[in-house]
């Protein structure tokens, strides 16, 4: 029974993070109809300048409890890298084909990439110190870290930060009529351009804020960005690309099913998320939530 | 198949040569060289100095760069060595081009051959992957060039890929001999073991070592089974529906050939899901990809696996010179201490001195490739692991397997093994002889090793 409560906790914890990374992907392309090839990398960002801040706070003495203000720190540096990446590079390419899109932001991938290397090395770099802030949780006979749960809860604030933000304020209104059409909303007197440049940067701070959340429990490694850039197309292919509610409802199918593999079907782990996101595009190609 | 014959546990892991400790048997082995006469005589004939041309593939880009930074390190270090002596014979001085062997397979080949017929190399060497070595080594022999593999450890390679290589050779141990001496290192300390958990990285290290581990296992600790099983791909950092998994199986024993980003990734979680507190733990590479990658958090008392090969600690001490003062230097020129992949790379270049030199000494001038290549089919030599012995018929590098035990040492950073429990087995006792038949040839087993483990094994009792 406390297996069955853990998994169920697993599956949540890796959820969140998948919503977190998947979400941005969405709403960036909801807005802007520009598939992000970077956007794993930018969650790899995230986790990495976490730790190496939280390595240099622990390295200054800061109160342990402190440490948690540097999660959207590290969100927020993923964000400013946003508003410099969407004018500089992404605007002079909207009015060309995709293909020069996804040329362009998979070079960024690979740009960034390097620049992790570069910056921080190869070793993977660690920032447990945080987990360790929060206390175990005993489940049944089992030990539970606890602060698992926090990171359940931040993205669980997330979505609903996100859909309050998307339905329920004036920005949001701007953003929907821009992403429903562009020329129109310009002819209206929204900044399109700001729009955009604030779409592609909350689509970054979720991306960063996960990859902030998780590495305290993992390690920043080289190569996450790919993993997860992979994963949230996955997610997205199950939920429909642009849909809010897509991300939430596909990150969590994805958890689960994952969980339930790994538990009873280890032998194909790897095969049975690509396996779903194949039926749910033979049945619906546009996903869940997703219209044509 | 005949029943197998049983034997009592202790006897068998003794006829393997199994050794425990610092000191002792496995000191035999290690009979300190004499010391390198610091003036080498000079070379026989005339030599021409133009420069000697290495080609160095490795992951200099991507996750596995962890493992491509201390290969080319270690190539580097050992060609600025010999250069500052004036270079190979005293006169060719090596230059180094390098590839990115994260290119992929298919562009990896594609700069093979553009080295040699663009770059001239005079030899090719690095390479980690064991997808890129069994689709290198035909098309090196296809060039006539000579090639000397640090890693891309599979079996496949000089079992099936390049059954009889002339140019190709291969430096660091056998990847079936991973599983094997994690299996031997785990019968010989937890011998109460009954259930045992896999954890792999689900690609052809993972189902190699997972494969030879239970191989050895059945016969080592007969009456044992496989509670739980997991095949994460590799790259995975979220291990938590893992690990939830293998608790909820109750296992004895942990198995798992994870490594890397993925390992330190890997035993934070299962640290604070108390799966070091629950059950034994046995490793192919926790100490593998680089000493320094670990934290003083990692549980002691884990075997740590070195890929059978290399950790800078051992052999420890005034023991043997050549290791401490090769961790000395390495220290001095790269700020870090060496791995495997240094060690592997470093000797392979050593190892190519030392047999054009004795080429010369015999021939006089430059000698040619397969002149060279005489001399180093048999050719057995002292490097900072121990002694290496190149065999003749699969020009396979065959070194003592060791691993040990995980101990914080407050000497260093990081954890290293405890000192009194390494293990050491002779590389002969775990790997398939000279003659024995490779896969196709009267048997489907995945290696000439399975084949030999299944049909001269026997099985322990007690």
């Amino acid at each position: 029974m406390s297996i069955l409560v853990i998994q169920i906790l697993n599956s949540l914890f890796y959820a969140s993070v998948l919503f977190l990374i998947a979400a941005g992907l969405s709403l960036i392309f909801g807005v802007m109809r520009i598939v992000n090839m970077a956007h794993g990398t930018l969650y790899a960002v995230g986790a990495y300048v976490t730790a190496w801040l939280m390595g240099k706070a622990i390295a200054l003495g800061v109160p342990l409890g402190w440490l948690f203000l540097l999660l959207p720190v590290g969100a927020g540096v993923v964000a400013l890298a946003g508003f410099v990446i969407e004018p500089l590079l992404l605007r002079p390419f909207y009015r060309r084909a995709e293909e020069y899109q996804l040329l362009v932001t998979f070079g960024l991938l690979l740009i960034l990439e390097d620049v992790i290397r570069f910056l921080w090395g190869g070793m993977p770099i660690t920032a447990d110190t945080l987990q360790d802030v929060v206390p175990i949780m005993h489940i049944g006979g089992l030990v539970y870290p606890g602060y698992n749960l926090v990171v359940i809860g931040i993205g669980a604030l997330a979505a609903i930060g996100l859909w309050a933000g998307i339905y329920r304020t004036k920005f949001g209104v701007m953003l929907r009529a821009t992403s429903q059409d562009r020329r129109m909303a310009s002819a209206l007197g929204i900044n399109v351009g700001l729009v955009y440049m604030s779409a592609f940067a909350i689509g970054c701070f979720m991306a960063g804020l996960g990859g902030a959340i998780i590495v305290p429990s993992q390690a920043a490694v080289l190569g996450m960005g790919v993993d997860a850039l992979i994963l949230a197309f996955v997610v997205v292919v199950i939920g429909g690309l642009g849909s809010l509610q897509g991300a939430l409802v596909g990150a969590l199918i994805v958890s689960f099913v994952r969980t339930a593999g790994i538990q009873f079907f280890p032998e194909i782990e790897l095969a049975v998320l690509y396996l779903i996101a194949a039926i749910v595009l033979l049945i619906k190609p546009t996903g869940l939530f997703g219209n044509a | 198949m005949d029943k197998p014959n049983t034997v009592d546990r202790r006897k068998f892991l003794s006829a393997l040569g199994v050794t425990v400790g610092g000191v002792g048997v496995a000191g035999a082995s290690l009979i300190a060289p004499q010391v390198v006469k610091a003036a080498t005589e000079p070379a026989k004939g005339k030599i021409p100095d133009t420069p000697y041309k290495t080609g160095h593939m490795t992951f200099l880009t991507g996750p596995a760069a962890v493992l491509g930074d201390p290969s080319l390190k270690g190539h580097i270090m050992a060609a600025e060595e010999i250069n500052a002596q004036g270079g190979l014979l005293g006169k060719r001085k090596i230059e180094t081009i390098t590839a990115d062997e994260a290119a992929g397979t298919d562009a990896n080949v594609k700069e093979l051959r553009r080295m040699k017929l663009e770059g001239k190399i005079d030899l090719f060497t690095g390479v980690i992957s064991s997808g890129n070595t069994p689709a290198l080594g035909p098309v090196a022999e296809e060039l006539s060039l000579l090639t000397m593999f640090v890693d891309g450890c599979t079996d496949f390679l000089f079992d099936v890929a390049v059954p009889n290589p002339k140019y190709t050779f291969r430096l660091t141990n056998i990847q079936s001999a991973d599983g094997i001496t994690a299996a031997i290192g785990a019968a010989q300390a937890w011998p109460q073991t009954r259930k045992i958990a896999h954890l792999h990285p689900d690609y052809s290290y993972g189902r190699n070592a997972s494969e030879h581990f239970t191989l050895a296992i059945e016969r080592l600790l007969p009456g044992t089974q496989v509670v739980s099983e997991s095949w994460p791909k590799l790259g995975t950092t979220d291990f938590t529906s893992h690990i939830t998994k293998i608790l909820s199986s109750e296992p004895d024993l942990l198995f798992t050939s994870v490594w890397g980003g993925d390992y330190v990734a890997w035993y934070k979680q299962a640290l604070r899901y108390g799966l070091f507190d629950k059950m034994k733990v046995a490793t192919t590479l926790a100490f593998g990809v680089a000493p320094h990658a670990l934290g003083k958090d990692h549980p002691e008392g884990v075997l740590a696996g070195v890929h059978s090969n290399y950790h800078f600690t051992y052999p420890g001490g005034d023991r043997w010179p050549i290791n401490k003062s090769f961790v000395q230097r390495y220290f001095k020129r790269w700020n870090e201490y060496p791995n495997f992949q240094s060690e592997g790379s470093y000797v392979t270049l050593h190892m190519l001195k030392a047999a054009i030199e004795r080429a010369n000494k015999l021939m006089g001038g430059w000698p040619d490739d397969e002149m060279i290549i005489g001399q180093l089919e048999g050719m057995g030599f002292d490097t900072p692991s121990g002694y290496l012995y190149i065999r003749p018929d699969n020009h396979q590098g065959y070194k003592d397997a060791v691993t040990g035990f995980s101990k914080n040492n407050p000497e260093y950073p990081f954890p290293t093994w405890d000192q009194n429990r390494i293990i050491t087995i002779p590389i002969r006792n775990i790997t398939a002889p000279a003659n024995w038949p490779k896969p196709g040839k009267g048997h489907n087993e995945s290696t000439a090793a399975a084949n030999w483990i299944k049909t001269t094994w026997p099985k322990s009792v007690g």
